[in-house]
């Protein structure tokens, strides 16, 4: 018997980390009848017209509690009977929980849909209402609604945000040095080589954190491929990421490295805002979804963005846009109809000003004209030298992830273990395990 | 008189009901998940649905499909840096501290609390600390050589590949120091003073007093700090979790087979790349790991206890 428990000692002591890891695995599928799922069906449960119905809105986006209050209230005076509740996740759990509820057939009624493979993954799976030709949808442009459509055609989601990134630069820098915003990519070296000279930090960025990596190539990797006529061969597949073209896109951020901060491999997300945001660095690569922090970190900053001029002849500059998310509706809600009113409302402008100017950030419905001088200028650049973020429209799939590969290979090439011949070999070789033109 | 020994037999019997209520517990908690995720592994998945059975594939892929095959392996061999640099490091360092405080020199009492301290603190905020102190802008250790000339020393310890690693482990050392003092101080004490005192009679003093007659009494104590941190070292995440997030960065340079774990059964925050299957057949390889190994220095203590 001693030896039995003993044995069972030795079970114990060496589990730890499989409890932590399936456990939770487990646990969250047992338990989510009675914790993660929102409850959606708590209100009556059939409604005739008049009658006042309960919906719950679910999203990663916890700090906009006050702005859906403000939305809430504008969308309850043309329909008066629809309460929403605004129950966010932490974003980096969203996903975990808002699967394993839909799997139980729980959820909240109105979801942030994340955008491209990962939220149309949940719609093909049949987790997700349809709403194809819901009244408003005409507006949003094909490449927006790429973000929420099927691989069926069937459209999963009302496009929420359009995030743009660009080169954010301190005016006030700029003057001083007599510096002009530069319109073609050896103008933005000299800038660059100017600003080092006077003992300005050019770019405030770090390549410590992966997803800052993808986003910066994701910007600054247009101007040496070329813009929208590349893209459109590469989905086509009549061109691969070991062209010419693209190793000069990822040469082109290797080309930048004398003018990042000293020890940038070192540096994170968090510390080269700061850089930007302290007046130490003169330019930051990055969206309009940073521009409150930077505003509230330092409101006396004079703020200005510029697209990325291109290293390609005759090209245009160009700003990088994704779509951040949409709303779209749970399939197992017991409210559907309801559940489309707000999507439809979330179609309209006066929403999309409300969006833009509570959130600060791009929306994607036409016409809509943000305060903000800096998100108005962000969202004109959106609406005039757009290209996509390839590796979240297109590239975020794959075991592990085009994108993931792009930020490990990216760390490499800074590291200088590998150069950016080798690093789109990484690409596509990644690519070709999964991508089909 | 006949019917003594039998209602013995019964209570001796009777004994055995009362671990029931914590096995239940380690049932429900830690055989059934071990259980589940076994299963896990045997399915095809796609994203958080469960797909037909596929027997062992999961695991074929984990030891021969790029790019997995390569970052279990270098995964293990980070786990293994970890358990070989935190056996010398922080259990060499603890060994001499707890003979030192064993001395009872002056302040013995202040400073064992001293040493144990870190452990107090939670490892996110241990995480925290230490990733403003190795800043490479302006982190106390690079702004402290540059203060002393030395700044070509200087360095982006957790952003170079060279330095990450090893970076993380010291944190952990310094973190882990003070229980593997208190194991070794309790084992010292349990030493009979009479042993020491004929010895140091006979003239033994210094280093050979601690190697040919501390050393071989402490052996108890010294296999269990080596299971424990055994143990810790091929779990090592939170640290890595908390300082480098769950890529492993840079260029997987501080992945460790619990790091890739969580990144294949989870996957990030905004990809659709996650692989329940080959996750739980990682989990199961790292348990069969850490189970067989841990059984053996079990094992090896129930030997020498016998001797």
């Amino acid at each position: 018997m001693k030896r039995v428990y003993s044995l069972g000692t030795v079970v114990l002591l060496s589990t730890s980390l499989v409890v932590s890891g399936c456990g939770s695995n487990n646990k969250a599928n047992e338990s989510s009848p009675s914790n993660s799922a929102t409850p959606s069906a708590s209100s009556s449960a059939s409604n005739g017209s008049g009658e006042k119905v309960k919906l719950t809105m679910g999203s990663w986006r916890t700090d906009d509690k006050a702005v859906y209050e403000k939305v809430f209230a504008e969308f309850n005076k043309q329909y008066p009977n629809i309460e929403i509740d605004f129950s966010p996740t932490k974003s980096t759990e969203y996903n975990t929980v808002l699967n394993t509820a839909l799997q139980t057939g729980e959820g909240p009624d109105i979801i942030h849909l994340r955008p491209y493979a990962a939220g149309i993954g949940l719609g093909d799976s049949g987790f997700i209402e349809p709403i194809n030709g819901l009244p408003g949808l005409e507006v949003f442009p094909a490449d927006v609604m790429a973000a929420s459509t099927g691989k069926d055609g069937n459209v999963y989601g009302v496009p929420m945000a359009l995030n743009t990134v660009g080169i954010m630069y301190n005016k006030k820098i700029f003057k001083d040095n007599n510096l002009e915003v530069p319109k073609t990519w050896d103008e933005l070296l000299k800038v660059s080589q100017s600003l080092k000279d006077n003992k300005i930090i050019p770019f405030g960025f770090g390549a410590k954190d992966g997803w800052i990596l993808s986003m910066t190539q994701g910007a600054i990797g247009p101007a040496g491929y070329g813009g929208n006529e590349f893209v459109d061969k590469l989905l086509k597949g009549e061109k691969k990421f070991t062209d010419e073209e693209y190793v000069q896109s990822l040469q082109l951020m290797k080309d930048l490295v004398p003018y990042f901060p000293d020890k940038f491999t070192g540096i994170g997300y968090e510390d080269m805002r700061t850089f930007f945001a302290t007046e130490q660095a003169a330019m930051y690569v990055l969206g309009d979804f940073d521009v409150g922090v930077i505003q509230t970190m330092n409101p006396a900053l004079e703020l200005g963005v510029f697209p990325i001029p291109s290293k390609v002849a005759g090209a245009s500059p160009t700003v990088s846009t994704y779509v951040d998310g949409s709303y779209a509706v749970n399939a197992a809600s017991k409210h559907k109809e309801e559940a489309k009113k707000f999507l439809e409302f979330a179609t309209s402008k006066e929403f999309g000003n409300l969006f833009a100017n509570e959130m600060k950030r791009v929306s994607p419905i036409p016409g809509v004209t943000a305060t903000d001088p800096v998100i108005a200028q962000f969202a004109e650049l959106a609406n005039t030298a757009s290209t996509p973020y390839l590796m979240v429209t297109n590239f975020n799939s794959g075991n592990p992830t085009t994108k993931v590969t792009l930020e490990n290979s990216m760390q490499a090439l800074y590291l200088n273990n590998m150069d950016a011949k080798k690093v789109a070999e990484e690409l596509q070789k990644n690519v070709d395990t999964w991508f089909k033109p | 008189m006949a019917d003594k020994p039998k209602r013995l037999q019964r209570n001796r019997w009777s004994i055995h009901l009362f671990p029931i209520p914590a096995l239940a517990i380690y049932l429900l908690f830690i055989i059934y998940p071990i259980c589940a995720a076994f299963s896990y592994s045997l399915y095809d998945w796609k994203g958080i649905k469960k797909l037909e059975f596929i027997g062992f594939q999961n695991f074929k892929n984990l030891f021969t499909l790029e790019p997995f095959n390569t970052m279990f392996w270098n995964a293990l061999e980070h786990n293994v840096i970890y358990f070989v640099v935190q056996m010398v490091v922080q259990n060499g360092i603890a060994f001499l501290l707890a003979y030192l405080v064993f001395q009872k020199i002056k302040g013995s009492g202040f400073l064992k609390v001293a040493y144990f301290l870190p452990r107090l603190l939670s490892v996110i905020v241990v995480g925290f600390l230490w990733k403003l102190i190795l800043n490479p802008t302006y982190g106390t250790i690079n702004v402290l050589l540059d203060k002393l000339g030395l700044d070509s020393w200087t360095m982006p310890w957790l952003g170079d590949p060279s330095t990450a690693l090893i970076s993380i482990i010291l944190v952990n050392s310094w973190f882990g120091v003070g229980l593997s003092l208190l194991i070794f101080l309790a084992g010292l004490q349990s030493i009979p003073t009479e042993v020491v005192e004929a010895s140091r009679l006979d003239g033994v003093r210094g280093f050979r007093m601690i190697r040919t007659i501390i050393l071989p009494l402490m052996i108890q104590p010294i296999i269990m700090v080596t299971v424990l941190t055994f143990i810790q070292s091929f779990e090592a995440f939170e640290l890595i979790y908390a300082m480098q997030g769950s890529m492993g960065e840079p260029y997987y340079s501080t992945d460790t087979m619990a790091v890739f774990f969580y990144r294949t059964a989870f996957g990030g925050s905004s990809s659709d790349s996650v692989a329940i299957g080959l996750g739980s057949a990682l989990a199961v390889v790292m348990f069969a790991i850490i189970a067989i190994i841990s059984a053996a220095f079990l094992a090896l203590t129930r030997k020498v206890n016998q001797e």
